[in-house]
């Protein structure tokens, strides 16, 4: 009895936090697919498509999403004809490069150098980003995105939105007047199954989160273990982060609280877990293939471990 | 499955979202849940879910500008995999962790090795008398202290010369100590970052001597006055309140330590 009275104050209590920014990102992606021209991101960004995925990275600054809400609008824009790689990298850097999870970093990290760790932060995350956007650039679409997602795509970016969002054999087109009315109940109903599409594999991953979250402690003592392993403190970190699956602008007040650990683990736990956690597990396969998250999971833990790693080493030298 | 009932399946299982967050919120119940500053956008959220799922319900059968196919997940398992967790969770719930997660939590630990050392670094040096007058004294002598105050002191060594052997009273909730052999419980509060997911138990020790707490029930709110020490104990720092008198008391209109 008293693990279920465990699982259903965590679960309920990640759910209530985490649905709202859900709910935004499907308002704006269905407001993007019914409003937004077929392209029109596309047309926003440099043609150089290396220069398209620097600038991607850094929408953040303009546009701040946290990894919850930040998933059903890439699934739009990349129908939309958003380039697969600028959509990745804007997907992963979107969380940690905004303003919000710049100022929650600072405020956590205030009396324990905030600068660096925001900054670490924020550079690391641009700079991950970036790396796996042009590994993507040089992917066959098909092996990133998941079928469905393929299956609806912007056929060039010079079309309608009706004739490029809906080659999926509706038959809607020319039929329905084209109000204002009629692109209000498009908008909607768009948002609509965006919503249950995320809220589907958000829900099985805050479950999963809450399973895991009640029964931490056996962790948190095997973590204190681990936390003066040069190697081992960043990575268990990381599964930390993963297995907490907390949003991008809070999680700083937990990294803050974990003295034991060293500068380097921590920013491994600030970086990581804004790109990929139990939910974000789940959320990733409504947009992307599931061998592609694998091999994304296996090179962010590499790569940020690394990196973290050489941060320390460079701040202890 | 009609593109409609499936409209109307979907737009049902938002509306459960919406419930859910508007009833936490109305009931006030969402105070053991999230953190201040999460509570106006849940609420907002509830809002939007219930305008997103009305608006769908309603129109379900209209035809829209351009309709998207439906959705790649069967209707059914979508609406159960997103209102039987939630359902479960709403009639399992009691608003509150057992002591079992709690133990896990922190509740047990002493707070040398949960972090306090770090927070209270960032508090400002302080002097005996500063420390007094800081604090409201009862009728009977003691200085009312926050919990968190004793919790970060354990952190500091001026702080703990400071405090050790003052005669104080605090608040938060009890809880029986396993190891204590009826000698010794726990009081303490939760420390919520964003949600109850992220609390911290935020304890002190109670030396009960041979006051007996039965007055108190386990998880109750109680008001706690003593003599504090900080003792060495399985090679920590504790800090332990030997208590003189323990009461029942009102919780407080913020149960939690919030990071603001």
């Amino acid at each position: 009895m008293d693990a279920r009275q465990d699982f259903a104050l965590a679960f309920l209590s990640i759910l209530f936090e985490g649905a709202p920014f859900i709910l935004l990102g499907t308002l704006v992606s269905g407001l993007l697919d019914v409003y937004l021209p077929s392209g029109a991101m596309e047309r926003l960004l440099p043609k150089n498509r290396v220069a398209a995925v620097l600038v991607s990275c850094l929408l953040g600054a303009i546009f701040p999403v946290c990894e919850c809400a930040v998933v059903p609008v890439i699934r739009r824009l990349v129908k939309k004809g958003l380039p697969v790689s600028c959509g990745l990298g804007y997907m992963l850097a979107a969380p940690i490069v905004n303003p919000i999870t710049a100022l929650s970093t600072w405020k956590a990290f205030e009396g324990q150098s905030p600068l660096m760790m925001t900054g670490g932060r924020l550079a690391l995350g641009y700079l991950i980003a970036v790396a796996v956007a042009l590994i993507v650039l040089r992917l066959p679409v098909g092996m990133v995105l998941r079928p469905s997602m393929l299956a609806e795509p912007a056929s060039s970016p010079d079309e309608s939105p009706d004739e490029s969002c809906c080659d999926h054999g509706c038959g809607c087109h020319g039929e329905a007047p084209d109000s204002s009315d009629g692109k209000l109940v498009a908008a909607f109903r768009s948002a609509l199954k965006d919503f249950v599409d995320v809220g589907v594999w958000f829900s099985v991953g805050v479950a999963l989160t809450a399973l895991f979250n009640t029964g931490i402690a056996p962790g948190a003592r095997w973590l204190d273990q681990v936390a003066q392993h040069p190697a081992g403190a960043p990575a268990a970190l990381m599964g930390l982060a993963y297995v907490l699956s907390l949003c991008s602008t809070s999680d700083a007040f937990i990294a803050a609280t974990l003295d034991r650990f060293s500068w380097g683990a921590k920013l491994a736990f600030l970086v990581f877990g804004p790109m990929l956690d139990v939910k974000l597990t789940f959320l990733y396969q409504s947009v992307l293939r599931k061998r592609f998250i694998l091999a994304l999971a296996a090179g962010l833990f590499v790569a940020i471990g690394t990196l973290s790693m050489l941060w320390q080493f460079w701040l202890t030298r | 499955m009609t593109p409609k009932l499936q409209r109307v399946l979907f737009s049902l299982a938002i509306l459960s979202w919406s419930a859910a967050l508007l009833y936490f919120h109305a009931s006030g119940r969402i105070v053991k849940y999230l953190a201040p500053d999460f509570r106006p956008i849940a609420l907002a959220g509830g809002l939007g879910l219930a305008v997103l799922g009305l608006f769908n319900l309603l129109t379900a059968g209209e035809k829209a500008d351009h309709d998207h196919g439906p959705s790649e997940l069967n209707p059914w398992l979508a609406f159960l995999l997103m209102v039987a967790p939630l359902g479960l969770s709403i009639a399992w719930t009691k608003d509150e962790y057992s002591f079992a997660a709690l133990s896990r939590k922190g509740l047990f630990d002493s707070p040398a090795a949960s972090g306090a050392s770090a927070l209270a670094a960032t508090r400002p040096p302080l002097t005996r008398e500063e420390l007094e007058k800081g604090h409201r004294r009862t009728a009977d002598g003691f200085y009312e202290f926050n919990l968190i105050e004793i919790f970060l002191a354990t952190g500091d060594r001026e702080q703990q010369g400071l405090l050790d052997g003052m005669k104080i009273a605090t608040e938060g909730k009890l809880a029986p100590d396993p190891a204590g052999e009826g000698k010794r419980a726990r009081l303490y509060r939760l420390f919520v970052t964003c949600c109850a997911a992220d609390s911290r138990a935020i304890p002190i020790a109670l030396d009960l001597g041979g006051l007996p707490a039965a007055e108190v029930a386990a998880g109750g709110w109680a008001k706690a006055s003593g003599t504090l020490t900080f003792p060495h104990e399985g090679g920590l720092i504790q800090p332990v309140l030997k208590v003189e008198r323990l009461e029942p008391t009102a919780p407080p209109a913020e149960e939690s330590f919030l990071r603001n």
